[in-house]
């Protein structure tokens, strides 16, 4: 059997600029769409944190006396450290540690995730706005 | 691949020894994980994607396919994990689906296709992400991604024009 598949085209050629630009356009559409309308609320930070699809705890960081350590039972149990500067996932027995490697999230429109447990952590209401979200690279 | 194909012991072969290396190369990705440099959950450098887009060059959508399909089922089976499987199966699969379309275009090289193919895995991911969060603030995460897959892209198709470049003097018969 022979196949009918030509070798590609080794060499970068003009149009694939042109992918690279419509990813790129679509990475920002997305980042303006999903941060943009989150820029510019109250500056009261509120940690809401949701198992699956149901929220089972909102708690409001600027009205914390003192940090507030809560155990997140989903698929998988996360230590969850609540101040009144942000959030942070101290400990999970999750495979990924993703949650704990995304560290401490301070900003309204931030949020850890943690997939295999299917716990997400997200910060509403806005504090210092025109920050950077993340930094990459 | 318009026509059925004949599946000859050798083609089967090579379709069998390419999905091992795609599993391989998953495994080696995770003793490197990419994620303690950028903190974002589902960020990798996409090796086993050099498998797929090489497969879809050498032996056609229709091997290439199978190739992924084999490769989801059992990466899943070896991870123990049937949300994995969602993950892979649709980063996977929208990722073959564009590759396999930018391919007909000729004026497209290897690493046009592979970033595009790169960038649909990601989107397929996120949409894996919140099917099964049931909500979208994955999607935020989604620019980040698709910042990488720039990269991660470009990676990709350079190692498979390498590869290409380097088969160039082997005649392997195309059986």
């Amino acid at each position: 059997m022979t196949t009918k598949c030509s070798p590609p085209e080794l060499r970068p050629k003009k149009l694939d600029i042109l992918v690279a630009a419509v990813v790129l356009v679509l990475a920002v559409v997305v980042a303006v769409g999903f941060y943009g309308p989150k820029l510019g609320q109250s500056d009261h930070l509120t940690a809401v944190i949701s198992v699956g699809e149901e929220v089972i705890e909102r708690v409001d960081l600027a009205t914390l006396k003192e940090d507030k350590l809560l155990t997140v039972e989903g698929e998988c149990t996360l230590n969850v450290l609540l101040s009144n500067s942000g959030a942070e996932v101290i400990l999970s027995d999750c495979p990924t540690q993703d949650c704990v490697h995304t560290g401490h999230i301070s900003r309204a429109g931030q949020s850890i995730v943690c997939l295999p447990g299917q716990v997400v952590i997200h910060l509403e209401g806005a504090s210092d706005e025109g920050a950077p979200d993340i930094v990459v690279g | 691949m318009t026509s059925m194909q004949k599946w000859t012991t050798k083609h089967l072969t090579l379709c069998a020894v390419l999905t091992a290396l795609a599993l391989a190369l998953s495994t080696l990705e995770n003793l490197f994980p990419v994620t303690l440099l950028i903190p974002l959950p589902g960020v990798k450098l996409g090796l086993a994607n050099i498998v797929t887009l090489f497969a879809l060059y050498y032996l056609g959508t229709g091997s290439a396919f199978m190739i992924l399909i084999a490769r989801c089922l059992l990466g899943a089976l070896f991870a123990g994990n049937a949300s994995a499987l969602l993950f892979s199966l649709l980063g996977g699969v929208l990722a073959m689906a564009i590759m396999a379309l930018l391919r007909r275009c000729r004026k497209l090289s290897v690493y046009g296709v592979s970033i595009a193919g790169a960038a649909g895995h990601n989107i397929g991911q996120i949409c894996a992400a919140m099917i099964t969060l049931g909500n979208t603030m994955v999607l935020g995460y989604l620019p980040f991604l698709l910042l990488v897959s720039l990269f991660s892209g470009a990676l990709t198709g350079f190692v498979v024009a390498l590869l290409f470049r380097a088969m160039e003097h082997v005649k392997l018969s195309r059986t």
